[in-house]
């Protein structure tokens, strides 16, 4: 048997050692505000990474956006007549989805934990209500199974409605459906001074109800995100769309269920409440519909090597005793004084 | 033995006897003689609990604890770091001597469990049972298995307050969890009003803290006993964390760092603790307790090795580790309910799937030759999943013997010529294993 390091397990390289005691809040929390500041504000140096972003880069945020949201340019590919969307210009709808798809890839869900403004933002007020000392609500288990086809129906009707249009069942006042109630139309221009989209749209019946469903869904975002962790996430079309593709992902959440021993940490930390990954011990695959690949759950078990985050198969982050126990003493406040043991 | 350390002597009448020539005493120290003197090379940082049982069990002296309010624990389900948040200290009631279960044996039907009764005749001892902690301030009885359960309200007849503390026998479902999170907030209320002390963030976080850090400690004797050759023997494991029951938690963890340390050296310098080729054995089933340590005893005098094992009085109890997502009060304590409930193994719980596969990973983990399945006589659980254990064991080529006994010494010999039997048939399959290697 190779040597072993202190924790037990696999013998251990110092690089590899350093990676799995990472202390993930921190490593996030810069992680994503150097993401909000690049797809927020990216613009204003000239950044363009396209139109294809598998995240809320809100292309309503003309100024600052570093790129657009796949939703936006979506919706309305798919609103094109009916002639013109099954002749040559569906081609532009598959390499538009092509180009998705590359960017997606490579991080699977991660683009949710780690690179969506709207993610971020949400975690922002997570934190604003830590330091309030407010607790946080849950959905429960029986609310969590009752909605978690919501997502799927949003992505339906976003890419139903877009098409009625150009069938010409709706009118085009409908366009962009999923855009004119997402929050993050709303919310995201602001940050560049935009105050354009904090309106109802009154110059039609169709626009009127969708962007007053905006204003309403915006504020129930704000003050959900506030009480719940990832509030938003869990209704998030995009994050349907995800998972129905993510079979070919890069980044994967892996799981080895025969060392797990249950104790539900990872359940405990998820912000989206996943019970899978605590009680699924068959599948290896632990990424759900639901998660958002925060690897907060990585983070919090203290058992080497059950949950793994792997890169095209390259092992790049995972659990481990040495990590977790770091990781617990810093979130009490006492990594100098409560840990004694000697190194 | 000197007499001026021993405070049980000082108030010795004609007709009381002193208490190191009690029955209690007798049996502790034919068990502790053993598992000290049998064995060459013991650790020298084992010498820390080698004393501390030979002056609490044998010498019936007062455990120096913290003051402050006593509570006692029927069970390791219930949450020490609550207890220790609101200033109380816990201690585990659990008892392994064969002359408090003969006492118990009056308060239970003929075939129950060794350990409940034993933990009964402790108790109608008063405070003269030891280990000796004083006035015990509170009983807290979590629901577990139905012995348990009865044997709360005979503690109470006994002039105990007790705190049934409601446990569920199903672990899987939400409405479980929540269930078990409700019983244990209100557990952290009844505790607040027998100190007077609110638990605080900072109080509970300090409290766990603590055990924290004992918990480190026992992870990482835990994680040294995969090595082979073995640093450590197992009789001196199941005293370590036997001690966990009593002991001040701070001088535990201490004296725990130190053995931990020391085998660190050995590691270093190749020492081999056991015999060469010695069968390495995982222990289950029903928990060894001072001074009940007969089959792990037996273990080893005939030449295993124990290398890990899955029981309430020594893994179950330290291994698993809560996780703080939030560090407000509320929160924390959801925590330290789930870490209570979702690890455990325990047999009352309806399934025992989280067991078997506990059990088959430990054996990978620790490459364990076979597992030793203990089960009080009486204790249903344990007797009833022994088939289902057995065969999940013998899907994976993992051999098992079962031993069904209980605190008396009675059987001790028909009980060695077993385990002998069983570790000479390991040593031959693992013969053939490499003759097949070689040939192959």
């Amino acid at each position: 048997m190779a040597a072993m390091s202190e924790f037990g397990g696999q013998p251990t390289s110092r690089i590899r050692r350093a990676v799995n005691n990472v202390d993930l809040q921190s490593f996030r929390f810069w992680f994503q505000l150097t993401a909000f500041v690049l797809f927020v504000y990216g613009g204003y140096l000239a950044i363009d990474l396209g139109n294809n972003l598998p995240m809320f880069s809100c292309g309503y945020n003309r100024e600052g956006r570093a790129g657009v949201c796949y939703l936006l340019p979506l919706q309305h590919q798919l609103a094109r007549p009916w002639e013109q969307l099954f002749s040559a210009a569906g081609i532009a709808v598959l390499t538009g989805f092509g180009l998705f798809f590359l960017w997606f890839i490579v991080l699977n869900k991660g683009w949710c934990g780690f690179m969506c403004p709207l993610g971020t933002l949400q975690d922002w007020l997570t934190s604003l209500r830590k330091r309030t000392g407010i607790r946080y609500s849950l959905y429960g288990e029986k609310p969590f199974n009752a909605l978690s086809w919501v997502k799927f129906v949003l992505l339906a009707l976003m890419i139903l409605i877009p098409l009625g249009i150009g069938g010409g069942w709706f009118s085009h006042d409908m366009g962009v459906p999923f855009c004119q109630i997402c929050p993050g139309r709303v919310v995201l221009p602001l940050f560049t001074g935009d105050t354009t989209q904090l309106t109802v749209d009154f110059s039609s019946i169709g626009g009127m109800v969708l962007t007053g469903l905006g204003m309403f869904i915006t504020g129930m975002f704000l003050i959900g995100s506030f009480i719940k962790k990832r509030f938003f996430c869990f209704f998030c079309p995009m994050s349907a769309l995800h998972y129905l593709v993510a079979k070919p992902a890069l980044l994967k959440l892996k799981k080895d269920g025969e060392t797990c021993t249950k104790c539900g940490n990872c359940f405990n930390v998820c912000d989206m409440e996943i019970r899978a990954i605590a009680d699924d011990i068959v599948k290896k695959d632990a990424m759900t519909d639901d998660c958002t690949l925060c690897l907060k759950c990585v983070a919090a078990c203290p058992e080497p090597g059950t949950l793994k985050v792997e890169f095209a198969r390259f092992n790049i982050f995972e659990s481990t005793e040495e990590g977790f126990l770091k990781r617990m003493n810093k979130g009490a406040g006492c990594d100098a004084h409560c840990d004694t043991r000697k190194h | 033995m000197t007499p001026t350390v021993t405070p049980a002597s000082t108030d010795v009448s004609p007709d009381t006897p002193a208490f190191n020539r009690s029955r209690q005493a007798r049996e502790a120290e034919v068990m502790l003689d053993h598992l000290v003197d049998d064995f060459s090379e013991n650790p020298v940082a084992m010498q820390y609990f080698y004393d501390l049982f030979r002056k609490v069990y044998i010498q019936g002296e007062q455990v120096q604890r913290t003051t402050g309010p006593q509570v006692g624990m029927t069970c390791i389900q219930a949450p020490e770091e609550l207890i220790y948040a609101v200033g109380a200290t816990p201690i585990r009631l659990c008892n392994g001597s064969y002359h408090y279960d003969q006492i118990g044996a009056d308060f239970m039907p003929a075939k129950s469990c060794s350990l409940v009764k034993a933990t009964l005749g402790r108790l109608h001892d008063q405070e003269k049972g030891v280990p000796r902690i004083g006035k015990l301030d509170m009983i807290v009885n979590p629901s577990t298995c139905d012995q348990k359960k009865k044997a709360g309200v005979m503690m109470e007849d006994m002039g105990y307050p007790v705190h049934d503390l409601e446990f569920p026998n199903v672990k899987e479902s939400e409405a479980s969890r929540v269930y078990w999170q409700r019983s244990v907030r209100d557990f952290a209320v009844r505790l607040q009003q027998l100190t007077g002390k609110k638990i605080t963030r900072k109080k509970l976080n300090a409290a766990m803290a603590r055990t924290r850090r004992a918990q480190i400690a026992f992870r990482a004797l835990h994680n040294l006993r995969r090595k082979a050759p073995s640093l450590v023997l197992g009789k001196d494991i199941f005293l370590v964390t036997n001690a966990y029951f009593f002991d001040d938690l701070e001088r535990w963890t201490v004296a725990t760092e130190a053995l931990v340390e020391e085998l660190k050296q050995r590691d270093a310098d190749g020492f081999n603790a056991a015999q060469k080729k010695a069968p390495r054995i995982l222990f289950t089933g029903s928990p060894p307790i001072f001074p009940n340590l007969k089959l792990p005893l037996l273990i080893e005098e005939a030449g295993g090795v124990v290398v890990a094992d899955e029981t309430c009085s020594a893994n179950r109890m330290l291994y698993d580790m809560p996780v703080v997502d939030e560090w407000m009060v509320n929160h924390m304590i959801d925590s330290l309910a789930d870490h209570y409930l979702k690890p455990c193994t325990c047999p009352i719980f309806t399934r025992n799937d989280d067991r078997r596969r506990r059990l088959i990973d430990l054996a990978r983990d620790f490459n364990a030759d076979g597992v030793v399945y203990q089960a009080f006589s009486g204790c249903q659980v344990y007797e009833m999943e022994q088939r289902s254990v057995a065969k999940t064991l013998n899907d994976v080529g993992i051999p098992m013997l079962y031993i069904e006994t209980d605190y008396s010494p009675d059987d001790m010999g028909q009980l060695t010529t077993r385990i002998e039997a069983f570790l000479e048939s390991i040593k031959a399959r693992k013969r053939q294993a490499r003759a097949k290697g070689v040939s192959a």
